[in-house]
């Protein structure tokens, strides 16, 4: 009989529900493409770099894992010295450029010796380097900025001529020669980065050590260990973004739901004294209350579900570059959040309620 | 038969700002199960205030006020509350029934706040009695007043209250439908033995009853 009531409430206000839900989903769908976009992106980085397929990444001592900020560079011959490590099968040297204007990392690579790590680009269109100026980019960069080979690129402050188009997930989604990254960066035989791969993963540990012997000072991280780094809670003000994201959508609805409960307990004034005069106790009209504020809230959670996927298939469509992971664990805590800022906003107006004088309450106009 | 209302030197006294408004004064009655009374006054005598305060709907200032044994003035809002659900019911003169609900669940939303669950047997007994079979699936918006009031009077007696309170039940109503409902109390009372507990302004309406109580600035002053 309660659910009918509360049924009944809620279709016979359909545009005050529609607008409650609304919030509600709005709320829900935000918290997953925040945090989803947050994670998607970390994740996503992580597997590009986990991509180029080495087992082994040396970087200068006290570097970020974010690579993007590991522009310290370090001398080449270091790279030879690692080679000459047993069961090393190639190290291949990275300079770290970044674009700020696009916020793209730019990888200044020596083709031969990445091929060897990598195993190579799979090539979309177009061929590797050919000048100092030739740029590859990966085929979502290139979507997403309408880049065919052939065509000039301004990337820091210099025209680019894209000689080709590769498959994405190997590191960066721009490559350029190391020696034109060194000389932007006017630097000269240095490398932000070695990757190395070994003859079989397994002697991973045994050449982590050895580098360690043979190269001292260096900051040396399998790519399984950088892998296991590389998630949003180790990236500083992440964390604190998507709290203030989480925030800003719980008071959202915490206030959309606030003031339409607030909104109906008025209008409803005279029904709250019915029900009294019929002996509803303050408990029963709580629970009416907050019960229908669960549904309202019940109906925007998946709505807002709804609303997250096709949202999160625009972004992507649009900006390819991007990735969003809406996971169930995010869409389980949105659905908690959404569900507790509900139930705290239709708290008030459900104590407000009981707390009617019945004789007010059924002469209320 | 024993009595079910009790009210010795009953007063209230409501306060607009700092001015004390005396709605009863003293009062002083008693009320026997199976009665019908008729309680009459002009505007403003308090007698609307005596049915809200025998429903439990509001507390009295001073005295005493004994309902079916149960003495309201030393009850707190959540056991009169408790109380009125198991042994009061109301009809008033607005209708007041929920506008979102059918007849149907404006009656049996009684039965559901009483706890009891639906009783069918009931309901179709009750239903049946006030003529109302037919409109049942029917919101109060597509009824006339005539019928809005059997169906309060229906919710009023679905769980089978010791005390029926109603407040100007044929203010609304048209002289037809005011017969018509007077006829359903009236049978209520002669059929069934409920206590009733009427308000109006009607001279007509009181007639009906077997007692009218009398009232003017707060006082009974005759019965």
């Amino acid at each position: 009989m309660v659910n009918k009531l509360i049924l009944s409430n809620i279709l016979h206000r359909p545009i005050r529900t529609a607008v409650s839900a609304l919030a509600v989903a709005i709320e829900v769908a935000m918290v997953m493409l925040f945090v989803g976009l947050a994670h998607g992106l970390v994740n996503e980085s992580a597997q590009r770099q986990e991509g180029v397929g080495a087992d082994i990444l040396v970087q200068p001592s006290g570097s970020s894992f974010l690579l993007a900020f590991s522009q310290a560079p370090m001398p080449l011959k270091i790279g030879e010295v690692i080679k000459d490590i047993p069961h090393v099968q190639a190290v291949a040297p990275t300079l770290i450029l970044f674009n700020v204007g696009g916020l793209n990392m730019i990888y200044g690579i020596d083709m031969d010796s990445f091929t060897s790590v990598s195993g190579g680009f799979a090539y979309h269109s177009g061929g590797r380097f050919v000048k100092p100026y030739d740029l590859l980019v990966d085929d979502l960069y290139a979507r997403a900025n309408h880049i065919k080979v052939g065509q000039t690129v301004l990337l820091l402050n210099h025209e680019f001529h894209v000689c080709g188009i590769v498959e994405h997930g190997k590191g960066a989604r721009l490559f350029i020669p190391l020696q034109t990254a060194e000389d932007l960066l006017q630097v000269q035989d240095k490398g932000s980065i070695f990757w190395v791969r070994c003859t079989d993963p397994r002697y991973t540990g045994e050449v982590i050590d050895a580098i360690h012997k043979s190269v001292p000072g260096r900051q040396v991280l399998a790519v399984k260990e950088y892998m296991a780094l590389m998630t949003s809670n180790n990236l500083p003000g992440l964390n604190v973004f998507t709290t203030v994201v989480i925030i800003i959508a719980m008071g959202i609805g915490f206030l959309v739901i606030f003031l339409s409960m607030y909104t109906t307990i008025t209008e409803r004034t005279r029904e709250i004294g019915i029900l009294k005069s019929l002996g509803a106790s303050k408990g029963y009209i709580i629970a009416v209350i907050l019960r229908e504020a669960g549904i309202l809230t019940a109906v925007g959670i998946f709505a807002g579900y709804g609303l997250a996927a096709v949202a999160a298939k625009l972004v992507l469509a649009r900006f390819p570059t991007l990735a969003i992971e809406l996971t169930v664990e995010w869409a389980v805590y949105a659905a908690i959040l959404a569900l507790a800022g509900s139930l705290v906003g239709a708290f008030y107006p459900a104590f407000r309620a009981a707390g009617l004088d019945p004789v007010d309450a059924l002469a209320y106009e | 038969m024993d009595p079910i209302i009790v009210t010795h030197d009953l007063k209230k006294v409501y306060r607009v700002g700092k001015v004390a408004v005396p709605a009863l004064r003293g009062v002083d009655c008693i009320i026997h199960e199976g009665e019908f009374v008729a309680v009459v006054g002009p505007s403003g005598c308090g007698k609307s205030t005596l049915l809200h305060i025998l429903g439990g709907l509001t507390g009295p200032t001073s005295g005493q006020v004994l309902v079916a044994g149960n003495d309201f003035s030393k009850m707190t809002d959540a056991d009169r509350t408790r109380f009125r659900r198991h042994t009061i019911g109301f009809v008033f003169q607005r209708f007041n029934l929920l506008p979102t609900l059918s007849a149907r669940n404006n009656i049996a939303i009684a039965q559901h706040i009483q706890g009891n669950g639906f009783d069918p047997h009931r309901f179709q007994a009750v239903v049946e009695m006030l003529g109302i079979q037919e409109k049942l699936g029917h919101r109060p918006y597509a009824l006339s007043g005539g019928e809005q009031q059997r169906v309060a009077i229906a919710r009023a007696v679905i769980c089978d209250p010791k005390l029926l309170l109603a407040d100007e039940p044929t203010g609304n109503l048209d002289t037809e439908n005011s017969q018509t409902v007077l006829n359903m109390l009236r049978g209520l009372n002669k059929s069934f033995g409920q206590t009733i507990l009427m308000i109006t302004h009607n001279p007509e309406a009181a007639a009906v009853a077997d007692r009218i109580i009398h009232m003017r600035d707060g006082r009974i002053i005759s019965d």
